[in-house]
């Protein structure tokens, strides 16, 4: 991952962050390593622990930046949640998945930002 | 948290109780549906997702397992979309559960929430007392057709949101009323009739004869002289339907979802003419998960199939069974059902190809080869379930600017009511209603001739080469004609009568 890259990322979730401790919810870590990948934020929202996952983009060539979170992307993401609860013996809590998509110019100023709620279902589909 | 909404399936035209179970649990929000549904009620969870939200609640994002119970049976259809959100309302509390079981739901959710009609009401509703319950809710177009069943409440309801304020009691519904012999009575009343045809007086006959005793008929005429014209009108003159033999129609109609919707009860004889291009299974009812065929559409009415021998011979073959047994059991893997099928068969053809060949004033260009090829297309054993075969010349120019009308049907129905009911008081211990289905055996017990008309027959047999077969036929067709004279031996004009009408056997063509 180049350089430029991983240094928007960074200022997303450094954005989202503080976007959803503004929304009520409790951040628990961030950046949380599991053998499937990494959960940029794990948080407590009304009861329920919300992973959530930040899309950052500089241009809108590509579309939206939550449209990057494809359906490879999303099994990924519920297998790191899984991961997450083992690891501190949660079990039978209510859990969801919110993507905050984040959109910057190129300088890396936040333009928008949105949360998209239990982004991710499973619907056997 | 569990919760339990009643709902019902019709497979073939009996309802079943569906129990839609929904449990709310933990985990990553999901929404499931199981319990052999198929694709019509997998994509029920988007519909019901955007019915809820647009009704002004909200959709629990929990994992939520939908089962329809019993598991074994297939279920089809969007009927279950109402029960299924208001199970899932209801374990957000959103609804008031007391009273909840009393209550049969059916309906499809429009994504804004609208509850549309569904197929299969009239089954359901009549089914309903055998499941222990008492009212149901349904779309407010089928409501009409629930309340057909008196011993029931039944709710019309428009959209969800009206659906959980009624469950609330925050709304009060009126059950549907509706008296029913009333409305039987207005949708009994034919648009055409029998003197609407002009001319044609003998066809019109032929066609009192085999209303009067159940004959199938066969009407062989060249193009434009009338077959489909004087079909259609058949049904006036059939005896008037009873709210029994309605009820039934309307059961087929109703899963078939050829209910009209202010029409929610049959009350005329229905006359169905499918293309010839007909595939078998949509005669005689089929598919996957079967729906009623053409054969059972026409229950208590007439089949007409215009162009016999253009029809595909499997189809032709296959309507031979369901003819004797007045009802079609259709087997495939995932059911087997019977839907009844008590029809009267009328077949038009015209003589030869190209339709002219009985016609004196029009030359026929079809070589003998070819008109026999026509005429085998309808096989032996079809023809021998047709009694009566019917020429219909055309017609002449003085008819077509004749100003005065026909007689009109309802005489001509009093006169077969009146032969109709001879026949049921002889047959009483027979087991049978009409001429048309006497066996071998009955026929020397019943049709008594006179001496002229054995005489006749005996002559008509040698000299025309009459078979059998038809033998068996004359003697039937004889004994309604007789009937309609009121008389109980047969004499040698209702013979001689009934012979006019085996034009086919005659030889005078092919």
């Amino acid at each position: 991952m180049g350089r430029e890259r991983k240094m928007t990322g960074a200022a997303g979730e450094i954005i989202a962050s503080s976007f959803l401790k503004k929304l009520g919810y409790r951040i628990l870590r961030s950046n949380f390593r599991t053998p499937f990948g990494e959960i940029d934020i794990v948080a407590k929202h009304k009861g329920v622990i919300v992973f959530v996952e930040v899309r950052s983009r500089t241009t809108s060539s590509f579309g939206p930046p939550y449209l990057s979170v494809t359906r490879i992307k999303q099994t990924h993401i519920i297998k790191n949640a899984l991961s997450y609860m083992n690891r501190h013996r949660i079990i039978n809590a209510c859990w969801r998945i919110d993507i905050v998509s984040v959109k910057m110019d190129r300088d890396r100023k936040l333009e928008s930002i949105e949360l998209i709620e239990n982004a991710v279902e499973d619907d056997h589909i | 948290m569990v919760s339990r909404i009643f709902s019902s399936c019709v497979i073939g035209i009996d309802a079943y109780e569906v129990t839609a179970e929904v449990d709310i649990g933990s985990g990553l929000p999901g929404f499931n549906i199981v319990g052999l549904p198929d694709v019509a009620i997998k994509e029920s969870r988007d519909r019901i997702k955007a019915a809820i939200r647009n009704s002004g609640f909200s959709f629990p994002a929990k994992k939520i397992i939908v089962n329809l119970a019993p598991a074994d049976i297939k279920k089809e259809g969007a009927s279950f979309d109402l029960p299924i959100a208001l199970a899932i309302l209801s374990t957000e509390d959103v609804i008031d559960s007391s009273l909840l079981q009393e209550y049969v739901f059916l309906g499809e959710l429009s994504l804004d929430g609208k509850v549309k009609p569904v197929n299969g009401v009239l089954p359901i509703a009549m089914a309903l007392k055998d499941m222990g319950k008492k009212y149901l809710i349904v779309p407010k177009e089928n409501s009409k057709e629930a309340a057909v069943v008196r011993a029931i409440g039944a709710y019309p309801v428009d959209n969800l949101k009206e659906v959980v304020d009624f469950l609330n009691k925050k709304l009060s519904i009126k059950p549907e009323d509706l008296d029913i012999e009333v409305a039987f009575k207005r949708n009994s009343r034919y648009k055409i009739d029998f003197s609407d045809v002009k001319g044609q007086e003998h066809v019109k006959r032929g066609l009192e004869v085999a209303a009067a005793g159940c004959h199938n008929i066969l009407l062989i005429g060249p193009p434009g002289s009338g077959k489909s014209m004087l079909a259609k009108r058949l049904t006036t003159i059939l005896s008037e339907m009873t709210l029994e033999e309605g009820l039934e129609t309307s059961q087929i109609h109703s899963v078939a979802g050829i209910l009209p919707a202010n029409k929610f009860l049959v009350g005329t004889r229905p006359f169905r003419s499918p293309h010839h291009t007909i595939s078998d299974a949509a005669l005689l009812g089929g598919g996957t998960n079967p729906v009623p065929g053409e054969i059972s559409l026409a229950h208590n009415g007439v089949l007409f199939m215009d162009e016999l021998p253009e029809f595909r011979r499997n189809v032709l073959e296959v309507l031979r069974l369901p003819m004797e047994d007045g009802s079609i059991t259709v087997a495939r893997v995932a059911n087997t059902v019977t839907y009844p099928a008590k029809f009267m068969l009328v077949g038009a053809m015209n003589p030869c190809p190209c339709g002219h060949f009985t016609d004196p004033k029009r030359e026929c260009h079809c070589s003998p080869i070819k008109i026999q090829n026509y005429l085998s297309k309808i096989s032996g054993p079809l023809l021998d379930r047709i009694d009566i075969h019917l020429e219909v010349p055309r017609l002449k120019y003085e008819h077509l600017t004749d100003k005065r009308r026909g007689e009109p049907s309802e005489e001509i129905r009093r006169r077969v009511d009146k032969a109709r009911e001879v026949q049921k008081s002889r047959y009483k211990k027979d087991g049978i209603i009409f001429n048309a289905h006497l066996e071998s055996k009955e026929l020397e017990r019943y049709c008594s001739l006179d001496k002229e008309a054995q005489e006749l027959l005996k002559l008509a047999i040698l000299e025309l080469g009459i078979s059998a077969r038809a033998y068996d036929k004359i003697l039937k067709v004889s004994r309604t004609i007789a009937d309609l004279d009121g008389k109980e031996i047969i004499e040698t004009h209702h013979i001689s009568e009934a012979i006019s009408y085996r034009s086919l056997d005659r030889n005078l063509w092919g």
